[in-house]
Protein backbone atom coordinates (compact mmCIF):
# COMPACT_ATOMS: atom_id res chain seq x y z
CA UNK A 1 0.00 0.00 0.00
CA UNK A 2 2.86 2.19 0.85
CA UNK A 3 4.11 2.70 -2.31
CA UNK A 4 0.71 3.20 -3.82
CA UNK A 5 0.04 5.15 -1.22
CA UNK A 6 3.06 6.99 -2.22
CA UNK A 7 2.50 7.03 -5.26
CA UNK A 8 -1.25 8.35 -4.63
CA UNK A 9 0.28 11.18 -2.55
CA UNK A 10 3.18 11.75 -5.19
CA UNK A 11 -0.14 11.96 -7.75
CA UNK A 12 -1.59 13.90 -5.59
CA UNK A 13 0.84 16.46 -4.63
CA UNK A 14 1.66 16.41 -8.49
CA UNK A 15 -2.01 17.13 -9.31
CA UNK A 16 -2.11 19.67 -6.74
CA UNK A 17 0.82 21.38 -8.53
CA UNK A 18 -0.38 20.86 -11.86
CA UNK A 19 -3.93 22.69 -10.58
CA UNK A 20 -1.93 25.24 -9.42
CA UNK A 21 -0.28 25.98 -12.07
CA UNK A 22 -2.85 25.90 -13.81
CA UNK A 23 -4.59 28.34 -12.03
CA UNK A 24 -1.48 30.39 -12.68
CA UNK A 25 -1.22 30.27 -15.81
CA UNK A 26 -5.39 31.20 -16.24
CA UNK A 27 -4.71 34.31 -13.69
CA UNK A 28 -1.95 35.45 -15.71
CA UNK A 29 -3.13 34.86 -19.24
CA UNK A 30 -6.45 36.80 -17.73
CA UNK A 31 -4.44 39.87 -16.86
CA UNK A 32 -2.95 39.96 -19.83
CA UNK A 33 -6.13 40.03 -21.73
CA UNK A 34 -7.58 43.15 -19.14
CA UNK A 35 -3.40 44.66 -19.67
CA UNK A 36 -4.42 44.53 -23.74
CA UNK A 37 -7.51 45.82 -23.56
CA UNK A 38 -6.84 48.35 -21.50
CA UNK A 39 -3.99 49.17 -23.55
CA UNK A 40 -6.05 49.29 -26.03
CA UNK A 41 -8.80 51.45 -24.79
CA UNK A 42 -5.83 53.97 -23.73
CA UNK A 43 -4.64 53.75 -27.24
CA UNK A 44 -7.93 54.52 -28.72
CA UNK A 45 -8.41 57.14 -25.97
CA UNK A 46 -5.21 58.95 -26.88
CA UNK A 47 -5.69 59.01 -30.64
CA UNK A 48 -9.42 60.45 -31.01
CA UNK A 49 -9.73 63.95 -30.66
CA UNK A 50 -12.15 66.12 -28.46
CA UNK A 51 -13.41 67.08 -31.49
CA UNK A 52 -14.23 63.64 -33.03
CA UNK A 53 -16.55 62.75 -30.66
CA UNK A 54 -19.93 62.20 -31.13
CA UNK A 55 -21.37 63.91 -28.12
CA UNK A 56 -19.17 66.69 -29.37
CA UNK A 57 -20.69 67.24 -32.33
CA UNK A 58 -24.34 66.41 -31.93
CA UNK A 59 -24.37 69.04 -28.85
CA UNK A 60 -22.31 71.77 -31.29
CA UNK A 61 -24.81 70.74 -34.52
CA UNK A 62 -28.06 71.50 -32.03
CA UNK A 63 -26.82 74.60 -30.60
CA UNK A 64 -25.98 76.02 -34.11
CA UNK A 65 -29.59 74.73 -35.48
CA UNK A 66 -30.99 76.34 -32.84
CA UNK A 67 -28.92 79.29 -33.44
CA UNK A 68 -30.17 79.72 -36.95
CA UNK A 69 -33.75 78.79 -36.35
CA UNK A 70 -33.75 81.94 -33.67
CA UNK A 71 -32.31 83.96 -36.33
CA UNK A 72 -35.00 82.93 -38.90
CA UNK A 73 -37.99 82.95 -36.31
CA UNK A 74 -36.82 86.13 -35.37
CA UNK A 75 -37.54 87.60 -39.16
CA UNK A 76 -40.96 87.85 -38.72
CA UNK A 77 -42.10 91.52 -38.35
CA UNK A 78 -39.25 92.43 -38.73
CA UNK A 79 -38.45 95.78 -41.16
CA UNK A 80 -35.98 95.21 -44.21
CA UNK A 81 -32.96 96.32 -43.43
CA UNK A 82 -33.12 93.61 -40.07
CA UNK A 83 -34.39 90.82 -42.66
CA UNK A 84 -31.39 91.22 -44.91
CA UNK A 85 -28.81 91.44 -42.22
CA UNK A 86 -30.30 88.05 -40.54
CA UNK A 87 -30.89 86.34 -43.77
CA UNK A 88 -27.45 86.74 -44.73
CA UNK A 89 -26.24 85.90 -41.05
CA UNK A 90 -28.40 82.36 -41.33
CA UNK A 91 -26.93 81.95 -44.89
CA UNK A 92 -23.49 82.27 -43.88
CA UNK A 93 -24.10 80.26 -40.93
CA UNK A 94 -25.94 77.33 -42.29
CA UNK A 95 -23.24 77.48 -45.05
CA UNK A 96 -20.37 76.76 -41.98
CA UNK A 97 -23.03 74.02 -40.48
CA UNK A 98 -22.68 72.25 -43.75
CA UNK A 99 -18.80 72.34 -43.70
CA UNK A 100 -18.89 71.23 -39.91
CA UNK A 101 -21.11 68.47 -41.20
CA UNK A 102 -19.04 67.45 -44.22
CA UNK A 103 -15.54 67.23 -41.62
CA UNK A 104 -17.76 65.09 -39.42
CA UNK A 105 -18.59 62.52 -41.87
CA UNK A 106 -15.66 60.93 -41.31
CA UNK A 107 -16.66 59.36 -37.79
CA UNK A 108 -20.38 59.71 -38.09
CA UNK A 109 -22.98 56.82 -38.65
CA UNK A 110 -25.44 56.73 -41.57
CA UNK A 111 -27.74 57.44 -39.44
CA UNK A 112 -26.36 60.33 -37.99
CA UNK A 113 -25.45 61.80 -41.06
CA UNK A 114 -28.56 61.44 -42.71
CA UNK A 115 -30.00 63.18 -39.73
CA UNK A 116 -27.94 65.82 -39.84
CA UNK A 117 -28.26 66.15 -43.37
CA UNK A 118 -31.87 66.21 -43.44
CA UNK A 119 -31.75 68.75 -40.58
CA UNK A 120 -29.81 70.96 -42.57
CA UNK A 121 -31.70 70.69 -45.48
CA UNK A 122 -35.11 71.85 -43.54
CA UNK A 123 -33.22 74.65 -42.47
CA UNK A 124 -31.99 75.84 -46.05
CA UNK A 125 -35.69 75.13 -47.04
CA UNK A 126 -37.09 77.58 -44.39
CA UNK A 127 -34.71 80.18 -45.20
CA UNK A 128 -35.60 79.74 -48.82
CA UNK A 129 -39.07 80.20 -47.80
CA UNK A 130 -38.42 83.48 -45.18
CA UNK A 131 -36.57 84.64 -48.35
CA UNK A 132 -39.31 84.40 -50.56
CA UNK A 133 -41.72 85.78 -48.24
CA UNK A 134 -39.97 88.21 -46.78
CA UNK A 135 -38.02 89.80 -49.67
CA UNK A 136 -40.38 89.40 -53.06
CA UNK A 137 -40.09 92.39 -53.99
CA UNK A 138 -36.27 92.01 -54.05
CA UNK A 139 -36.59 88.81 -55.90
CA UNK A 140 -38.50 90.41 -58.76
CA UNK A 141 -36.82 93.53 -59.01
CA UNK A 142 -33.66 91.78 -59.44
CA UNK A 143 -34.95 88.82 -62.46
CA UNK A 144 -36.08 92.44 -64.38
CA UNK A 145 -33.67 94.22 -63.43
CA UNK A 146 -31.01 91.62 -65.21
CA UNK A 147 -33.17 90.92 -67.90
CA UNK A 148 -32.91 95.03 -68.85
CA UNK A 149 -29.06 95.31 -68.12
CA UNK A 150 -28.93 92.57 -70.44
CA UNK A 151 -31.59 93.79 -72.93
CA UNK A 152 -29.46 97.28 -72.26
CA UNK A 153 -25.55 95.81 -72.68
CA UNK A 154 -27.18 94.12 -75.94
CA UNK A 155 -28.32 97.27 -77.35
CA UNK A 156 -25.25 99.14 -76.03
CA UNK A 157 -22.93 96.52 -78.17
CA UNK A 158 -25.15 96.31 -81.11
CA UNK A 159 -26.41 100.15 -81.31
CA UNK A 160 -24.17 102.21 -79.76
CA UNK A 161 -20.80 101.46 -81.94
CA UNK A 162 -22.63 103.20 -85.03
CA UNK A 163 -22.61 106.58 -83.08
CA UNK A 164 -18.62 106.37 -82.66
CA UNK A 165 -17.84 104.07 -85.56
CA UNK A 166 -19.03 102.33 -88.79
CA UNK A 167 -21.75 99.89 -88.20
CA UNK A 168 -20.29 97.48 -85.31
CA UNK A 169 -20.05 94.39 -88.07
CA UNK A 170 -17.85 96.65 -90.37
CA UNK A 171 -15.64 98.33 -88.00
CA UNK A 172 -15.12 95.12 -86.84
CA UNK A 173 -14.77 93.20 -89.93
CA UNK A 174 -12.23 96.03 -91.13
CA UNK A 175 -10.50 96.36 -87.59
CA UNK A 176 -9.86 92.20 -87.54
CA UNK A 177 -8.58 90.81 -90.89
CA UNK A 178 -10.81 91.24 -93.71
CA UNK A 179 -9.40 88.61 -95.74
CA UNK A 180 -9.82 85.77 -93.02
CA UNK A 181 -13.58 86.49 -92.45
CA UNK A 182 -16.21 87.80 -95.74
CA UNK A 183 -19.21 87.01 -96.84
CA UNK A 184 -22.08 89.23 -98.07
CA UNK A 185 -23.45 91.96 -96.47
CA UNK A 186 -26.36 94.82 -96.68
CA UNK A 187 -27.96 93.55 -99.34
CA UNK A 188 -31.33 93.19 -100.93
CA UNK A 189 -33.15 91.18 -103.05
CA UNK A 190 -30.25 89.32 -104.69
CA UNK A 191 -29.04 85.78 -105.94
CA UNK A 192 -25.60 85.50 -104.14
CA UNK A 193 -23.38 82.60 -103.98
CA UNK A 194 -19.69 81.74 -103.70
CA UNK A 195 -17.58 78.61 -104.73
CA UNK A 196 -15.69 76.61 -102.76
CA UNK A 197 -12.26 77.98 -103.78
CA UNK A 198 -13.88 81.28 -101.88
CA UNK A 199 -15.00 80.08 -98.94
CA UNK A 200 -13.40 76.87 -97.52
CA UNK A 201 -11.90 76.48 -94.12
CA UNK A 202 -12.82 80.40 -93.49
CA UNK A 203 -15.10 81.94 -91.94
CA UNK A 204 -18.15 83.53 -93.49
CA UNK A 205 -20.15 86.45 -92.28
CA UNK A 206 -23.93 87.09 -93.87
CA UNK A 207 -25.28 90.20 -92.52
CA UNK A 208 -28.15 93.18 -93.10
CA UNK A 209 -29.43 90.61 -96.08
CA UNK A 210 -33.45 90.64 -96.96
CA UNK A 211 -34.99 88.86 -99.53
CA UNK A 212 -31.99 87.09 -101.23
CA UNK A 213 -31.38 83.90 -101.63
CA UNK A 214 -27.51 83.08 -101.25
CA UNK A 215 -25.79 79.03 -101.93
CA UNK A 216 -22.37 78.51 -100.81
CA UNK A 217 -20.98 75.45 -102.67
CA UNK A 218 -18.13 74.84 -100.27
CA UNK A 219 -17.06 73.81 -96.67
CA UNK A 220 -16.29 76.98 -94.56
CA UNK A 221 -14.75 76.71 -90.93
CA UNK A 222 -17.66 78.79 -89.12
CA UNK A 223 -20.97 80.57 -90.61
CA UNK A 224 -22.37 83.58 -89.05
CA UNK A 225 -26.07 84.97 -89.94
CA UNK A 226 -26.96 88.13 -88.37
CA UNK A 227 -29.98 90.25 -89.33
CA UNK A 228 -31.28 88.02 -91.91
CA UNK A 229 -34.93 88.81 -93.37
CA UNK A 230 -37.36 86.51 -95.61
CA UNK A 231 -34.06 85.17 -97.03
CA UNK A 232 -33.27 81.39 -98.88
CA UNK A 233 -29.86 80.38 -97.53
CA UNK A 234 -27.98 76.89 -98.10
CA UNK A 235 -24.64 76.09 -97.72
CA UNK A 236 -22.42 73.37 -98.14
CA UNK A 237 -20.60 71.45 -94.80
CA UNK A 238 -19.89 73.94 -92.21
CA UNK A 239 -16.56 71.97 -90.01
CA UNK A 240 -17.56 73.82 -86.92
CA UNK A 241 -20.17 76.26 -85.61
CA UNK A 242 -23.08 77.59 -87.59
CA UNK A 243 -24.36 81.10 -85.24
CA UNK A 244 -27.41 82.24 -86.47
CA UNK A 245 -28.28 85.98 -84.52
CA UNK A 246 -31.42 88.17 -85.38
CA UNK A 247 -33.09 86.39 -88.46
CA UNK A 248 -36.59 86.21 -89.36
CA UNK A 249 -39.19 84.80 -91.82
CA UNK A 250 -36.45 82.45 -93.67
CA UNK A 251 -35.38 79.18 -94.76
CA UNK A 252 -31.62 78.06 -94.08
CA UNK A 253 -30.06 74.29 -94.85
CA UNK A 254 -26.61 73.48 -93.38
CA UNK A 255 -25.20 70.72 -92.64
CA UNK A 256 -22.49 71.77 -89.30
CA UNK A 257 -20.80 70.50 -85.73
CA UNK A 258 -22.64 72.71 -83.77
CA UNK A 259 -26.03 75.38 -84.32
CA UNK A 260 -26.42 78.15 -81.88
CA UNK A 261 -29.42 80.06 -82.91
CA UNK A 262 -30.30 83.34 -81.44
CA UNK A 263 -33.19 85.60 -81.30
CA UNK A 264 -34.47 84.02 -84.41
CA UNK A 265 -38.01 83.71 -85.14
CA UNK A 266 -40.23 82.20 -87.59
CA UNK A 267 -37.10 80.55 -89.66
CA UNK A 268 -36.97 77.10 -90.97
CA UNK A 269 -33.42 75.09 -90.95
CA UNK A 270 -33.08 71.68 -92.75
CA UNK A 271 -30.28 70.95 -90.78
CA UNK A 272 -27.63 68.14 -90.54
CA UNK A 273 -25.61 68.41 -86.73
CA UNK A 274 -23.15 66.10 -85.73
CA UNK A 275 -23.07 67.68 -82.38
CA UNK A 276 -26.37 69.46 -81.09
CA UNK A 277 -28.33 72.58 -81.98
CA UNK A 278 -29.34 75.07 -79.57
CA UNK A 279 -32.03 77.89 -79.10
CA UNK A 280 -31.66 80.76 -77.16
CA UNK A 281 -34.51 83.38 -77.18
CA UNK A 282 -36.71 82.62 -80.58
CA UNK A 283 -39.86 81.56 -81.31
CA UNK A 284 -41.74 79.33 -84.04
CA UNK A 285 -38.39 77.68 -85.51
CA UNK A 286 -39.02 74.70 -86.90
CA UNK A 287 -36.21 72.06 -87.78
CA UNK A 288 -35.90 69.12 -90.93
CA UNK A 289 -33.29 66.84 -92.23
CA UNK A 290 -30.73 68.11 -94.36
CA UNK A 291 -31.90 67.32 -97.57
CA UNK A 292 -29.92 70.27 -100.17
CA UNK A 293 -27.45 68.39 -102.66
CA UNK A 294 -24.88 69.68 -105.15
CA UNK A 295 -22.54 67.85 -107.20
CA UNK A 296 -19.31 68.64 -104.47
CA UNK A 297 -21.57 67.78 -101.56
CA UNK A 298 -19.59 64.54 -100.42
CA UNK A 299 -16.51 66.33 -101.50
CA UNK A 300 -16.84 69.09 -99.44
CA UNK A 301 -17.95 66.40 -96.39
CA UNK A 302 -14.77 65.19 -96.23
CA UNK A 303 -12.64 68.80 -96.23
CA UNK A 304 -15.20 69.99 -93.23
CA UNK A 305 -13.99 66.16 -91.55
CA UNK A 306 -17.73 65.93 -90.56
CA UNK A 307 -19.57 62.24 -90.16
CA UNK A 308 -22.18 62.11 -92.51
CA UNK A 309 -23.97 59.35 -90.85
CA UNK A 310 -24.83 61.46 -87.21
CA UNK A 311 -27.25 63.64 -87.51
CA UNK A 312 -29.33 64.75 -84.19
CA UNK A 313 -31.26 67.68 -86.33
CA UNK A 314 -34.23 66.82 -84.06
CA UNK A 315 -32.93 67.08 -80.74
CA UNK A 316 -32.42 70.95 -79.89
CA UNK A 317 -31.94 72.74 -76.65
CA UNK A 318 -33.50 75.44 -75.76
CA UNK A 319 -31.92 77.42 -73.11
CA UNK A 320 -35.24 79.75 -72.90
CA UNK A 321 -37.10 76.24 -71.81
CA UNK A 322 -35.43 74.38 -69.01
CA UNK A 323 -38.34 72.32 -67.86
CA UNK A 324 -37.56 68.86 -68.28
CA UNK A 325 -40.10 66.79 -69.11
CA UNK A 326 -42.16 69.29 -71.27
CA UNK A 327 -41.10 70.00 -74.48
CA UNK A 328 -40.02 73.40 -75.43
CA UNK A 329 -42.95 75.71 -77.45
CA UNK A 330 -40.16 77.60 -79.00
CA UNK A 331 -39.44 74.83 -81.63
CA UNK A 332 -41.00 72.12 -83.56
CA UNK A 333 -40.24 69.81 -86.71
CA UNK A 334 -41.34 70.29 -90.04
CA UNK A 335 -43.87 67.18 -90.74
CA UNK A 336 -42.82 65.31 -93.78
CA UNK A 337 -45.39 66.61 -95.91
CA UNK A 338 -44.43 69.99 -95.45
CA UNK A 339 -40.67 69.49 -96.32
CA UNK A 340 -39.25 71.13 -98.92
CA UNK A 341 -37.71 69.29 -101.71
CA UNK A 342 -37.29 71.51 -104.01
CA UNK A 343 -34.35 73.68 -103.67
CA UNK A 344 -33.80 75.38 -107.39
CA UNK A 345 -33.21 78.79 -106.92
CA UNK B 1 -8.87 54.61 -36.01
CA UNK B 2 -8.19 52.11 -38.60
CA UNK B 3 -5.93 52.48 -41.59
CA UNK B 4 -8.83 53.29 -44.12
CA UNK B 5 -9.51 56.24 -41.75
CA UNK B 6 -6.06 57.60 -41.63
CA UNK B 7 -5.68 57.49 -45.07
CA UNK B 8 -8.91 59.40 -45.42
CA UNK B 9 -8.03 62.34 -42.90
CA UNK B 10 -4.85 62.43 -44.87
CA UNK B 11 -6.56 62.69 -48.46
CA UNK B 12 -9.01 65.87 -47.30
CA UNK B 13 -5.66 67.77 -46.04
CA UNK B 14 -4.29 67.39 -49.63
CA UNK B 15 -3.74 70.63 -51.41
CA UNK B 16 -6.88 71.46 -53.42
CA UNK B 17 -8.24 74.21 -55.44
CA UNK B 18 -11.21 75.25 -57.27
CA UNK B 19 -10.83 76.56 -60.97
CA UNK B 20 -13.53 78.32 -62.78
CA UNK B 21 -14.21 78.40 -66.54
CA UNK B 22 -15.80 80.73 -67.89
CA UNK B 23 -16.31 82.56 -71.09
CA UNK B 24 -18.55 83.05 -74.36
CA UNK B 25 -20.22 80.43 -75.69
CA UNK B 26 -18.42 78.19 -78.17
CA UNK B 27 -15.21 79.54 -76.40
CA UNK B 28 -14.39 75.80 -75.93
CA UNK B 29 -14.59 75.59 -72.45
CA UNK B 30 -16.03 72.31 -71.96
CA UNK B 31 -13.58 70.98 -75.11
CA UNK B 32 -11.07 71.96 -73.00
CA UNK B 33 -12.09 70.06 -69.76
CA UNK B 34 -12.80 67.47 -71.72
CA UNK B 35 -9.49 66.82 -73.37
CA UNK B 36 -7.18 68.10 -70.48
CA UNK B 37 -9.01 64.66 -68.44
CA UNK B 38 -8.86 62.82 -71.55
CA UNK B 39 -11.68 62.35 -72.79
CA UNK B 40 -13.69 61.83 -76.38
CA UNK B 41 -14.51 65.56 -77.59
CA UNK B 42 -15.80 64.55 -80.67
CA UNK B 43 -19.25 64.41 -79.44
CA UNK B 44 -19.37 67.89 -76.78
CA UNK B 45 -22.49 70.20 -77.53
CA UNK B 46 -23.35 73.39 -75.75
CA UNK B 47 -23.32 73.01 -72.29
CA UNK B 48 -26.94 73.74 -70.82
CA UNK B 49 -26.01 73.94 -67.20
CA UNK B 50 -22.48 73.11 -66.17
CA UNK B 51 -19.91 70.51 -65.61
CA UNK B 52 -17.62 69.93 -62.76
CA UNK B 53 -14.48 67.51 -62.97
CA UNK B 54 -12.01 66.93 -60.14
CA UNK B 55 -8.79 65.43 -61.31
CA UNK B 56 -5.15 64.89 -59.67
CA UNK B 57 -2.21 66.96 -61.45
CA UNK B 58 0.90 67.61 -59.72
CA UNK B 59 -0.34 66.27 -56.16
CA UNK B 60 -3.03 69.25 -56.36
CA UNK B 61 -6.73 68.13 -56.56
CA UNK B 62 -8.33 70.17 -58.81
CA UNK B 63 -12.02 71.10 -59.10
CA UNK B 64 -12.79 72.11 -62.55
CA UNK B 65 -16.35 73.88 -62.63
CA UNK B 66 -17.17 74.60 -66.54
CA UNK B 67 -20.19 76.52 -66.83
CA UNK B 68 -21.89 77.53 -69.96
CA UNK B 69 -21.61 80.35 -71.86
CA UNK B 70 -24.75 81.21 -73.78
CA UNK B 71 -26.33 84.73 -73.06
CA UNK B 72 -29.12 83.25 -71.01
CA UNK B 73 -26.76 81.72 -68.80
CA UNK B 74 -24.23 84.50 -68.08
CA UNK B 75 -26.69 85.86 -65.23
CA UNK B 76 -26.18 82.28 -63.56
CA UNK B 77 -22.37 83.18 -63.42
CA UNK B 78 -22.59 84.67 -60.35
CA UNK B 79 -23.57 81.47 -58.63
CA UNK B 80 -19.84 79.97 -58.58
CA UNK B 81 -17.66 82.79 -57.64
CA UNK B 82 -17.50 81.95 -54.08
CA UNK B 83 -13.49 80.54 -53.02
CA UNK B 84 -12.78 80.71 -56.31
CA UNK B 85 -8.83 80.28 -56.68
CA UNK B 86 -8.65 80.56 -60.08
CA UNK B 87 -10.49 81.65 -62.92
CA UNK B 88 -9.67 80.49 -66.58
CA UNK B 89 -11.37 82.98 -69.36
CA UNK B 90 -11.51 81.15 -72.45
CA UNK B 91 -11.57 83.22 -75.85
CA UNK B 92 -12.73 81.68 -79.40
CA UNK B 93 -9.67 83.43 -81.04
CA UNK B 94 -11.17 83.06 -84.39
CA UNK B 95 -14.69 84.52 -83.54
CA UNK B 96 -13.69 88.47 -84.30
CA UNK B 97 -17.18 89.29 -84.57
CA UNK B 98 -17.77 88.86 -80.37
CA UNK B 99 -14.34 90.25 -79.40
CA UNK B 100 -15.71 93.03 -78.03
CA UNK B 101 -18.21 91.42 -76.21
CA UNK B 102 -15.88 88.72 -74.47
CA UNK B 103 -13.81 92.00 -73.93
CA UNK B 104 -17.27 93.73 -72.02
CA UNK B 105 -18.09 90.17 -70.31
CA UNK B 106 -14.20 89.94 -68.67
CA UNK B 107 -14.13 93.30 -67.05
CA UNK B 108 -17.34 92.71 -65.74
CA UNK B 109 -16.36 89.91 -64.17
CA UNK B 110 -13.15 91.19 -62.94
CA UNK B 111 -14.95 93.69 -60.93
CA UNK B 112 -16.60 90.81 -59.09
CA UNK B 113 -15.85 91.00 -55.72
CA UNK B 114 -15.70 87.06 -54.55
CA UNK B 115 -13.32 86.82 -57.56
CA UNK B 116 -10.69 89.20 -55.71
CA UNK B 117 -8.36 86.90 -54.87
CA UNK B 118 -8.42 84.97 -57.59
CA UNK B 119 -5.88 84.29 -60.53
CA UNK B 120 -6.60 84.61 -64.14
CA UNK B 121 -5.58 82.70 -66.88
CA UNK B 122 -6.65 83.49 -70.34
CA UNK B 123 -6.78 80.68 -72.73
CA UNK B 124 -6.26 82.21 -76.51
CA UNK B 125 -8.06 78.57 -77.81
CA UNK B 126 -8.66 77.53 -81.46
CA UNK B 127 -4.96 78.08 -82.51
CA UNK B 128 -5.13 75.27 -84.96
CA UNK B 129 -8.15 77.36 -86.78
CA UNK B 130 -6.23 79.31 -90.04
CA UNK B 131 -8.29 82.15 -89.01
CA UNK B 132 -7.17 82.70 -85.47
CA UNK B 133 -6.09 85.90 -83.87
CA UNK B 134 -2.28 85.54 -82.28
CA UNK B 135 -2.25 85.69 -78.89
CA UNK B 136 -0.67 89.58 -78.79
CA UNK B 137 -3.81 90.67 -80.74
CA UNK B 138 -5.98 89.24 -78.25
CA UNK B 139 -4.17 90.75 -75.40
CA UNK B 140 -4.45 94.08 -77.04
CA UNK B 141 -8.23 93.28 -77.80
CA UNK B 142 -9.14 92.79 -74.82
CA UNK B 143 -7.11 95.22 -72.63
CA UNK B 144 -5.47 92.77 -70.80
CA UNK B 145 -2.42 95.25 -69.83
CA UNK B 146 -5.25 97.54 -67.83
CA UNK B 147 -5.83 94.63 -65.71
CA UNK B 148 -4.12 95.60 -61.98
CA UNK B 149 -6.10 93.73 -59.75
CA UNK B 150 -5.42 90.34 -60.41
CA UNK B 151 -2.38 88.10 -61.82
CA UNK B 152 -3.16 87.53 -64.86
CA UNK B 153 -1.26 85.57 -67.81
CA UNK B 154 -2.56 84.82 -71.73
CA UNK B 155 -1.48 81.52 -73.01
CA UNK B 156 -2.71 80.72 -76.85
CA UNK B 157 -3.50 77.15 -76.98
CA UNK B 158 -5.65 74.56 -79.25
CA UNK B 159 -8.19 72.06 -76.83
CA UNK B 160 -8.79 69.96 -80.56
CA UNK B 161 -5.01 69.08 -80.08
CA UNK B 162 -4.17 70.01 -76.76
CA UNK B 163 -1.46 72.19 -77.43
CA UNK B 164 -0.33 74.20 -74.28
CA UNK B 165 -3.43 73.40 -71.95
CA UNK B 166 -0.72 71.87 -69.47
CA UNK B 167 1.81 74.67 -69.61
CA UNK B 168 -1.16 77.37 -68.75
CA UNK B 169 -2.36 75.13 -65.97
CA UNK B 170 0.27 74.82 -64.45
CA UNK B 171 1.20 78.23 -64.70
CA UNK B 172 -2.09 78.75 -62.88
CA UNK B 173 -1.43 76.07 -60.33
CA UNK B 174 2.39 78.26 -59.75
CA UNK B 175 0.90 81.39 -58.96
CA UNK B 176 -2.38 79.87 -56.75
CA UNK B 177 0.21 77.37 -55.04
CA UNK B 178 2.65 80.49 -54.24
CA UNK B 179 -0.11 82.57 -53.22
CA UNK B 180 -2.17 80.42 -50.88
CA UNK B 181 -0.21 77.36 -49.61
CA UNK B 182 2.79 80.02 -48.43
CA UNK B 183 1.85 78.48 -45.00
CA UNK B 184 3.49 74.89 -45.62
Amino acid sequence: MEPAHEFGEETDSAGDNGAAKVQDRLQKRNQARIDDVERRKEEKESQSVAEEKLEYFSSTFKREQMCIEDLLSGCSGADQGVVNQRLEEATIKIVQLQKFLNDSVLFLTQYELRQAQSALQKLQGSLAEIREKALPKKKFAFRARTKVADKVSEQETDSAPPYCTPPADLGEVVRGSSSKLFGFSNMDNQYLTKTSEEINKRDVLLSHLSNCKVRLYGSPSTLHLKHIDKCEILCGPVATSVFIDDCRNSTLSFPCQQLRTHSTTDTQVYLHVTSRAIIEDCHGVSFAPFSWSYPTLEEDFNVSGLNKDSNNWNQVDDFYWLAAGTPSPNWTTIPEADRKTNWDP
Amino acid sequence: MGLLTILKKMKQKEREMRLLMLGLDNAGKTTILKKFNGEDISTISPTLGFNIQTLEHRGFKLNMWDVGGQKSLRSYWRNYFESTDGLVWVVDSADRLRLQDCKQELSTLLLEERLAGATLLVFANKQDLPGALSKEAIREELALDDIKSHHWCIIDCSAVTGENLLSGVDWLLDDIAARIFTAD
